[in-house]
């Protein structure tokens, strides 16, 4: 636990380290499906150390998974939206808030509601994220006009491509996970 | 505790001892020896036009009228890297699946043959063309070179018998994991499986690289093609064929080198978990063949370099494993100080002596490749001879020995007859042979790429232009590396034949080697393949989706086809 959460440190800071910053945000689509994922799995790294510290206020606030998920979601779905990420360019404000949300608000909720949830809960998110990811892909591919003040057209139509091709991988893991019945092997 | 590898090896330790009374069943057998046939064929046929082509570099042999450079170029590329290699991986792991999992299933058997024989008419499209000199593109066949229409329906048909192969091997998995279930798969269909997921993986882009733009343009449908995605679907798919010939020699590493000094093989959890590693990372390493491709943009090429020094982290995870594993071997056959086990090491052994040197090989192979990965030094060696020694130390050591090692053990399993110790004898010397050949060769290649020797030239002074005679020299000794090699190559291809036709009969072990008796079990989740895949196509669309939308939207109009030779 306690090396996990130095991993979690170490690589939350290279994420913070200005050069490293500026090159994949300089990027839209590395800047949203590289940077954000990234602080996400960090945070999910640090968690591990807090949940063991501080079981009873998981246990508390977190029994079923149901809020923390729920958390994670707002946290997200907040970032996929293009304003947002505009704003994170802009202000530093929102910047610092993006580096404090993305790995405390969601790392750290996923962390401790994913092994809570059913099998059933799990499927649900990955398939509310596939629907979320095929709509935002349409949004950025088809959408005429330029949505954000930092990126290009040419930027946007990349990220749009990017949902898609995730929730295609998302779709072919939903087709895994229904149709084959692990009780058969293990 | 018993871990649940232990258990395992206790229902397949039933099984190993039907395999061992039983050998190989006939109708497995038939398929490796088929497969391996075609491989040990395919070397002789790509060695001779090596030689050829060695000699004509060094300046000793000018190519008749009728035989252009480029044409015997073309093929010894394609009998090597693409015949000689994928047929002895299929050949090689349908055996291991048929030994580690109690035998083919009859509808697998089926599959194979359909695959082998879909393989052999691909082959043979590609191979008329080439013959006609209507196909000297290289076996890279970038656009807009255009062959003869025939030389890509052949190389689509060579991959849906890759799909064959692969989708048999995921049904006898399948099915042997129904009937033991819990329980790991065995180490060599474990490398079997992730093998097999790369070469449905890889070839996918090739096949959309051939199908969906290059015969529709090559019969003339359409005018034009998009030059730069069609070099990148190549490499996604060319950079990692190369990887799973690497990975198929590597699983021998792991699991019969360790049985064949008499040890134990190193730490199941991390072995899978470098297999998983290579699968997960490997075929967006393929940007690292365009570092001076135009139309890139800096900045993805920069991640990029992340991406191809990656997947050196298993490949130091294996250098080290294997180093850890001689040395527990030594020490427990009463090896003292710092050293002695190297002394304890069988190297009168050819099973043991070519794919150690195959090891070694790949310290200055994966060095060299670090400095390719790095764009400014790229700049200097790429396109160069240099590139060519790179990839003799690669694959003609590296994975290349590794598979003529595991000829002496395998070929007289699949035909139940043994490796005599005159064979081995003749083997040491083959190997003795081959390496001091490479050595000479890959060395003086990379020193004549170093000073500016471009590769893919036939011969030529250049009008006599000063810096150019200063190559020569090295391209003498390439010519002198050849002429061993092919020496290498014919005892090689004798031994193989007459292990499978004359050799006595007799039972040969299918070495492979245990995990340590107090190892901690290995956590499942390194069976769940079906995970280990949506990963890998998510690293994939991540690192393509960015310069192919760039690729495509920002176009230029696009080329016709040229015939340029
Ligand atoms: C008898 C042993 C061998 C000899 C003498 C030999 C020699 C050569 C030479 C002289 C070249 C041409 C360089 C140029 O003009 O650019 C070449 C290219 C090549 N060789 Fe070999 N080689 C041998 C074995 C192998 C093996 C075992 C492999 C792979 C498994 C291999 C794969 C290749 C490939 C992929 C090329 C590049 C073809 C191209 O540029 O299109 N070779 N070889
Ligand atoms: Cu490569």
């Amino acid at each position: 636990m306690m090396t996990q959460f130095i991993y979690g440190l170490l690589f939350y800071i290279f994420l913070m380290l200005p050069p490293v910053a500026n090159l994949v945000e300089s990027i839209m689509i590395t800047h949203m499906h590289m940077q954000m994922p990234m602080l996400v799995v960090s945070g999910f790294l640090m968690a591990g150390i807090f949940l063991k510290r501080f079981p009873r206020f998981f246990e508390k606030w977190n029994s079923n998974g149901i809020p923390g998920i729920t958390l994670f979601m707002i946290v997200i779905i907040y970032w996929t939206i293009p304003r947002t990420m505009d704003e994170a360019l802009t202000y530093q404000a929102i910047e610092a808030w993006k580096f404090i949300s993305l790995p405390f608000l969601a790392g750290f909720p996923l962390r401790d509601s994913w092994k809570k949830l059913t099998k059933a809960g799990k499927n649900l998110i990955i398939i509310i994220f596939t629907v979320k990811y095929f709509g935002m892909g349409a949004l950025y591919i088809w959408s005429e006009d330029q949505l954000c003040n930092n990126y290009l057209v040419i930027d946007q139509l990349t990220l749009g491509w990017g949902f898609i091709t995730t929730a295609i991988c998302l779709v072919i893991y939903l087709v895994y996970a229904f149709t084959v019945d692990p009780t058969k092997y293990e | 505790m018993q871990t649940s590898v232990s258990q395992n090896k206790l229902v397949s330790g039933f099984t190993d001892k039907a395999n061992k009374a039983l050998g190989i069943s006939k109708q497995d057998a038939l398929i490796s020896k088929s497969y391996l046939a075609v491989a040990f064929i395919a070397l002789l046929l790509g060695g001779l036009l090596g030689l050829l082509q060695g000699l004509n570099r060094a300046g000793l042999l000018e190519l008749p009228a009728w035989l252009n450079y480029y044409q015997v170029l073309t093929a010894h590329g394609i009998l090597l890297v693409v015949v000689l290699s994928a047929f002895f991986t299929i050949g090689y792991f349908y055996a291991g699946l048929s030994h580690t999992l109690g035998g083919l299933l009859p509808k697998v058997r089926k599959i194979a043959w359909i695959g082998f024989w879909t393989k052999i008419v691909g082959f043979v499209l590609v191979v008329i063309p080439i013959l006609m000199n209507e196909a000297s593109v290289m076996y890279t066949f970038y656009p807009p070179m255009k062959a003869h229409p025939m030389f890509y329906f052949g190389l689509a048909l060579i991959v849906v018998g890759v799909w064959f192969l692969a989708a048999g091997a995921f049904i006898n998995v399948a099915n042997w994991r129904k009937n033991h279930k819990g329980e790991h798969l065995p180490i060599l269909a474990f490398f079997a499986t992730g093998v097999f997921v790369l070469l449905v993986g890889a070839t996918a882009f090739v096949a959309v690289e051939v199908l969906f733009m290059i015969i529709p343009w090559s019969l003339g449908w359409v005018d034009t093609i998009n030059v730069m995605v069609a070099r990148t679907l190549f490499w996604a798919f060319g950079h990692t064929a190369v990887n799973i010939w690497y990975l198929t020699a590597v699983s021998a590493w792991y699991v019969v080198i360790p049985k064949v000094i008499g040890g134990t093989r190193f730490n199941d959890y991390l072995t899978r978990v470098v297999v998983i590693a290579l699968v997960i990372m490997n075929i967006t390493g393929g940007f690292h063949h365009q570092i001076i491709d135009p139309g890139i943009s800096l900045p993805i090429k920069f991640m990029h370099v992340f991406m191809s020094l990656a997947i050196g982290f298993p490949s130091l995870m294996t250098a080290y494993a294997m180093f850890r594993v001689f040395e527990r071997t030594g020490r427990r056959k009463g090896a003292k100080g710092a050293l002695g086990w190297i002394k304890k090491l069988p190297w009168g052994d050819v099973r043991f002596l070519s794919p150690f040197i195959a090891m070694a090989a790949f310290a200055p192979a994966g060095a060299g490749g670090i400095v390719q990965s790095t764009n400014q030094l790229d700049q200097v060696v790429h396109n160069t001879m240099w590139i060519v020694g790179h990839f003799h130390l690669t694959l003609g050591m590296s994975v290349v020995m590794t598979f003529f090692g595991v000829s002496y053990w395998l070929v007289p399993y699949i035909s139940n007859r043994v490796l005599t110790p005159k064979m081995n004898k003749l083997g040491v010397i083959q190997t003795i042979i081959w390496t001091i050949g490479m050595v000479i060769m890959a060395f003086s290649m990379h020193t004549a790429g170093l000073f500016g020797a471009p590769r893919r030239t036939s011969y030529t002074t250049y009008g006599d232009f000063s810096a150019s005679l200063g190559w020569d020299p090295y391209m003498a000794a390439v010519g002198v590396g050849a002429t061993l090699l092919l020496v290498a190559v014919i005892i090689q291809v004798y031994a193989v034949f007459n292990m499978m036709f004359f050799a006595p009969k007799g039972t040969t072990e299918f070495p492979i080697a245990e995990v340590e008796a107090d190892e901690a079990k290995t956590p499942y989740m390194t069976e769940r393949w079906g995970v280990w895949v949506v990963v890998m196509l998510i690293v994939i669309a991540m690192a393509y989706v960015l310069p192919l939308t760039d690729m495509i939207v920002n176009a230029p109009p696009g080329s016709p086809p040229f015939k340029t030779w």
